[in-house]
């Protein structure tokens, strides 16, 4: 055989092909047969990526304790974790990816409502399982709800009938909203006119900033104008940050109370102490007997680990990622099967306790983890020697009573298990 | 009605002279040497970190307002000499391209050091509060950068006309190989530009770092006004730049007050507008530079 140029090519190629590809593939092969890989989507980078960070710490930990234990099923679990960049439609290309090449056995995430309901769009036609772990809006175990889709933390609906009533009596009626435009803020905001209409209140602005606002000002002037008893903050990460801080600067905290359905230590940190302020809905706490349940070891044990592991105490994120891995690894274990629909029964309906005050189940009729959720002031200071525990406890709010009724539920959500 | 108006376009007004601070900085830098430096937020929160950082360890603000933006220009010009210029020859693309890229490695290393979360970042105390204006109340702050982008625009003013080295760089504006023919260092020029550029970035940086926020992400997210700004006010032009950097300011205040949810597109549906009447830009062909 001559060696012309064309043959040259080819044998090159098929050459190099046997040099790098095919040997880096057969362990890839061995490799997912001996570890069980879970995919994890989150937001590394944007406004959410401090929370994404503190979810994943939460992940982590819960992998630790299970492969310190042996392992699901005699495998050891690895997690292989995607940037979706905030964006759903990169969300969908990940899990398709984390699906097609990295053979996971199951997703989990997101930070981002969005893009939580993107990859429960790809799960759900892959027929994989997928635990949101931290995006709120209703839709996830509402409208479009799945078999295969389950939900750690709470809902939009719970977020705001948790904290709207006692806002409502603590303050006043009239409420100015400043809303991040998509899925997570318009579902705060139908859970809080719900509210509103169930108690004759009206909501005299609502601003609906694009995520990832870095000038809040230009909706700020409006509020002096509108007069309301409270304003309600539902913009949530650097987002929130830059709200309260410009909202310090005009003089607004000093004029009118704030609250809102849900705040976070890690963009309270991001504050100066004087731009700290108001009642807020709370959905899990590393320092009160109220939100970890009295003499709960779990709770103080998982506390302790995750402070010395990060090096700084754990937050609600780390929380819905500990939970969220956990349950799924259970249910894993439980079933004795990789299998998402036996995985799924696995999951619904069994009554746990875990790192938070009372029993808690993933409910059966839309997936939803039924767990209180908390009512808190800020302490803008933290307390002597510590600078982390910035909330003050005051209230707990049973799941049953902040979230939808079944009856109410099944008629937006049908899990169509196949 | 003018109860609405007047707090809307006083605010639209001060946040287009931000705006105008930081597209000022991108178009001195585009003017000379073609680059479309994609990196501008990025060197805006670098000044920012860097203040946020002096100020933590009990420096005053006011001299972290000058020496942050001074480290950031250092960095800026190390950037220009050894990424920068080999590209200057090239189509403005690759420039572009390798800036971008930067940014995006500029992002990462800030989250690596300053961590993912926002840092607290305020005022120096007697500018933190509000003043009352009789019509509303406003940040002292925000009318201290009405202050600091009148006094940044009539030194650069006087320093493009009245010093040799101003007059040399309008001068390579025009005509880069003339000027280099009658033995002028051209590529000091395009060093010492570019490293007043970002100097301007570096002010801005600190500025939205004490109005705004600081988080990795926060220049980057000014840097599309900031293109408008100089698109807007057209190419070429600082003059433009300020127009551009206030229209664009009033067109978001002003949108808020009928459509919220539109303030963010209304900038480019002014850019649009100013695009398909006058292609240039509003001040495209005159102004300091032209």
């Amino acid at each position: 055989m001559t060696l012309n140029r064309r043959s040259f090519v080819t044998l090159a190629g098929a050459g190099t092909a046997a040099a790098f590809g095919i040997p880096a593939y057969l362990p890839r092969i061995g490799e997912a047969a001996d570890t069980l890989k879970i995919g994890l989507v989150e937001p590394y980078t944007g406004v959410y990526a401090g929370p994404a960070e503190n979810e994943t710490a939460g992940f982590q930990l819960a992998l630790d304790a299970w492969n310190k234990r042996g392992g699901v099923m005699g495998r050891k679990v690895e997690l292989v974790k995607e940037d979706n960049q905030n964006d759903p439609g990169v969300g969908a290309q990940k899990a398709r990816k984390l699906i097609d090449q990295d053979k996971v056995a199951a997703l989990v995430g997101t930070v981002n409502s969005a893009v939580s309901l993107s990859v429960s769009g790809v799960a759900f036609a892959s027929g994989m399982i997928f635990i949101d772990s931290g995006g709120h809006s209703d839709n996830v175990t509402g409208a479009s709800c799945h078999w295969n889709t389950f939900r750690t933390c709470h809902s939009t609906w719970m977020e705001t009938h948790a904290t709207g009533l006692s806002l409502a009596k603590r303050f006043g009626k009239r409420w100015f909203l400043i809303t991040p435009d998509y899925a997570f803020g318009h579902a705060l905001e139908a859970g809080y006119k719900d509210v509103l209409g169930k108690i004759g209140g009206t909501i005299v602005g609502d601003e609906l900033t694009p995520l990832g606002t870095t000038d809040f000002s230009s909706y700020l002037t409006k509020i002096d104008a509108a007069k309301p008893d409270l304003i309600i903050v539902l913009v949530q990460g650097d987002d929130y940050t830059n709200c309260l801080k410009q909202m310090n600067q005009f003089g607004l905290l000093k004029k009118y109370p704030v609250g809102g359905p849900q705040v976070e230590i890690e963009p309270l940190l991001g504050l100066a102490p004087d731009s700290r302020a108001g009642y807020w809905g709370v959905e899990w706490y590393y320092k009160s007997d109220l939100t970890l349940g009295k003499g709960n070891t779990l709770a103080h044990e998982f506390v302790a680990q995750s402070t010395k592991q990060f090096g700084k105490p754990p937050t609600a994120r780390n929380c819905f990622g500990y939970v969220t891995l956990d349950r799924l690894l259970t249910a894993m274990a439980e079933a004795k099967s990789l299998e998402a629909v036996k995985i799924a029964h696995a999951i619904e309906g069994s009554r746990f306790t875990s790192i938070f005050n009372g029993p808690a189940y993933y409910r059966k009729e839309d997936h939803q983890l039924m767990w209180p959720m908390w009512i808190a002031k800020i302490r803008p200071n933290g307390t002597p020697g510590d600078k982390y525990d910035l909330f003050d406890v005051l209230d707990i709010e049973p799941a049953e009573g902040i979230e939808q009724s079944i009856a109410e539920k099944e008629k937006v959500c049908k899990l169509g298990y196949p | 009605m003018i109860h609405d108006l007047a707090p809307q376009v006083f605010n639209g007004l001060v946040l287009g002279a931000f705006y105008a601070i930081v597209g000022i900085g991108l178009s001195l830098i585009m003017n000379l040497t073609g680059t479309i430096n994609m990196a501008h937020g990025s060197f805006m929160t670098l000044a920012g970190y860097l203040a946020f950082t002096m100020v933590s360890r009990g420096t005053s603000f006011w001299f972290a307002l000058i020496a942050a933006p001074l480290i950031a220009v250092v960095v800026g010009i190390l950037v220009e000499r050894t990424l920068v210029r080999p590209l200057y020859k090239r189509e403005p693309f690759y420039s572009l391209l390798m800036t971008f890229g930067l940014s995006l490695m500029a992002e990462e290393i800030y989250r690596l050091i300053w961590g993912p979360n926002g840092v607290p970042f305020s005022p120096p105390p007697g500018l933190a509060s509000a003043v009352s204006l009789g019509f509303m109340s406003f940040p002292k702050f925000r009318i201290f950068i009405v202050v600091v982008l009148v006094v940044a625009m009539a030194a650069l003013a006087l320093f493009l006309t009245r010093t040799r080295f101003g007059l040399r760089l309008r001068a390579a504006v025009q005509d880069s190989e003339m000027i280099a023919a009658l033995g002028t260092n051209t590529q000091l020029l395009y060093a010492v530009n570019f490293g007043l550029g970002i100097f301007l970035a570096g002010i801005a940086g600190v500025l939205a770092a004490g109005m705004l926020g600081l988080s990795p992400t926060s220049g980057n997210a000014l840097l599309m006004p900031a293109f408008v700004t100089v698109i807007i006010g057209g190419m070429g032009s600082l003059f433009g730049s300020i127009v551009g950097g206030l229209l664009i300011g009033m067109a978001i205040s002003l949108t808020t007050l009928w459509i919220p949810a539109a303030s963010e597109v209304s900038m480019y549906i002014l850019m649009a507008l100013v695009l398909m009447i006058r292609p240039r830009g509003l001040f495209g062909e005159e102004g300091i530079f032209g």
